[in-house]
């Protein structure tokens, strides 16, 4: 059968694409399944971790809440350190194995929840920096009107700091794309482990992983400027400008009840 | 008893001392005017009022509550004090409209077309219900002031303060803001505004203290104080002001 496949590059990438493109697909739907989810899920942690490192200890605070505080502003530092500070390859076969016998996980789902506690380390800096970003007055102002520091986090400040932060944030979901392929490691079928399975059937490397790339430069290309037309459309007049309620839609996730107002 | 009493109140930020021992009683429905030289402690003084700064030591009693026990409602305390700041502050990610509704959505907990109400009835009266749909990142200064006002209206407070309010604003903007803010005095809210509009606090106080270095240094009403300070630190500030 291998004798069939053409010799030159792109006709060998042609007929490898097409003749087993179900197992590329199958490789797509879970790669793209596993950084969308884990990119969401990770700005949830980022979002919690950040404003455990932005919470300031006021004088008014209780001895216990100040040691309450500065107790998770050292797990959020040892948390964030420990995942930028060591590959993602790493990260995976220790976890993977490390927690299967407690959790008798699936490689997807543990694919999905390393790719998050990743993510959630970058997006804590990420969000951090666009809390920072915020003038002062924004949370006085709130904080003026009797909200509480949880209300003005997640109505005044969250929503400023993800806009600003929106490229970097939008950016790691790029990057997740590529780098869920580490996760072929633990044996998760994303695109690259499909495509290691593919090359080892018609045993053609270098013309399965070219169809390979195209595929990840088209995943990347197309996302950075969906995202590009999100972001254009959030500063336009008629998008974030005019009114709020048509930012949010693009962060409709995190909303809990529908459009208000 | 006055309805803001404020005893032997201290801050210091670090080693430096910025109130020292200051008494003050402010009755209801009584506008005043803080004035001194920058770093005379009157802007930290406001905000010790509504607990922005959290006050080293003495007490304020508002409405014959304590403000500074430990256990006090601050959230709560703060929905009934409006604060207007030099820089506005209005929630740049929100419409002019949403800047007025969130306050009262999320801390007095109306509903959405109570709270649209009450904030086109703020905005009317302060001449910005035309722009209720705008950005606020649309609005001159002089604007932007006046929403700041709705808003803290908004919240029905029964106190409002003021750190100079016109301070960041064009000349041309002042009279606009300052139009509106004599309307609320004459209306009997009880203010407190620092200011650096000399010709304004007259116009507009029934009460003008004088601050320096932490101080209070003299207090009286407008008429006395400004054409006959007694205090020889009084009468250099107004001098070098009132030219």
């Amino acid at each position: 059968m291998t004798s069939r496949i053409p010799t030159d590059l792109l006709g060998g990438s042609w007929y490898i694409f097409q003749r087993y493109s179900p197992l590329f697909w199958y490789g797509v739907r879970n790669t793209l399944i596993i950084s969308l989810t884990a990119t969401v899920i990770g700005l949830f942690i980022g979002l919690l971790v950040a404003s455990v490192k932005t919470s300031k200890i006021s004088p008014k605070d209780s001895f216990f809440a100040k040691g309450v505080k500065k107790f998770f502003w050292l797990l959020s530092s040892i948390y964030i350190e420990g995942f930028r500070g060591t590959p993602m390859i790493v990260q995976a076969v220790f976890l993977y194995h490390g927690l299967r016998p407690y959790l008798q996980w699936t490689p997807l789902s543990a694919g999905i929840v390393i790719v998050s506690v990743n993510t959630g380390a970058y997006m804590a800096e990420i969000i951090r920096a666009g809390i920072q970003s915020i003038d002062d007055g924004q949370y006085e102002a709130a904080r003026s009107l009797g909200m509480s520091t949880w209300t003005t986090n997640r109505k005044i400040i969250f929503p400023q700091a993800i806009r600003n932060a929106f490229p970097a944030i939008g950016n790691e979901f790029v990057v997740n794309i590529k780098d869920t392929s580490v996760l072929n490691v633990i044996g998760v079928t994303e695109l690259y482990f499909q495509s290691a399975s593919v090359a080892g059937i018609v045993f053609r490397f270098r013309d399965t992983f070219f169809v390979t790339a195209v595929i990840y430069l088209f995943l990347t290309f197309t996302i950075t400027r969906i995202l590009r037309v999100i972001e254009l459309k959030m500063d336009s007049p008629a998008g974030f400008g005019l009114a709020s309620s048509s930012m949010p839609n693009s962060f409709s996730f995190l909303k809990k009840k529908g459009g208000q107002s | 008893m006055s309805f803001i009493e404020i005893k032997n109140l201290n801050k210091s930020f670090g080693d430096q001392l910025v109130l020292k021992d200051i008494e003050l009683s402010i009755d209801q429905k009584e506008v005043v005017a803080l004035i001194g030289s920058s770093g005379s402690g009157k802007s930290t003084l406001l905000r010790c009022l509504n607990l922005l700064e959290t006050p080293s030591a003495g007490q304020i009693i508002v409405d014959g509550q304590n403000i500074t026990t430990e256990n006090f409602n601050i959230n709560h305390y703060r929905s009934q004090v409006g604060m207007i700041f030099q820089s506005f502050n209005l929630f740049n990610h929100l419409s002019v409209l949403e800047n007025c509704m969130i306050g009262q959505k999320e801390v007095l907990k109306k509903s959405s077309k109570e709270a649209k109400e009450t904030a086109i009835s703020f905005l009317e009266k302060v001449g910005m219900s035309d722009f209720a749909n705008a950005s606020v990142k649309k609005l001159s200064g002089g604007q932007k002031q006046r929403v700041a006002i709705a808003r803290a209206l908004c919240m029905q407070p029964k106190i409002l303060l003021l750190d100079e309010p016109t301070s960041a604003l064009d000349p041309e903007m002042v009279g606009e803001v300052l139009e509106v803010i004599k309307n609320l005095a004459k209306e009997g809210l009880t203010m407190v505004i620092v200011t650096h509009e000399m010709s304004f606090a007259r116009d507009v106080a029934d009460r003008v203290v004088f601050m320096d270095q932490g101080v209070v240094c003299e207090e009286g009403d407008p008429q006395t104080m400004f054409t006959q300070p007694k205090h020889p630190r009084t009468q250099a500030f107004l001098s070098r002001v009132l030219r």
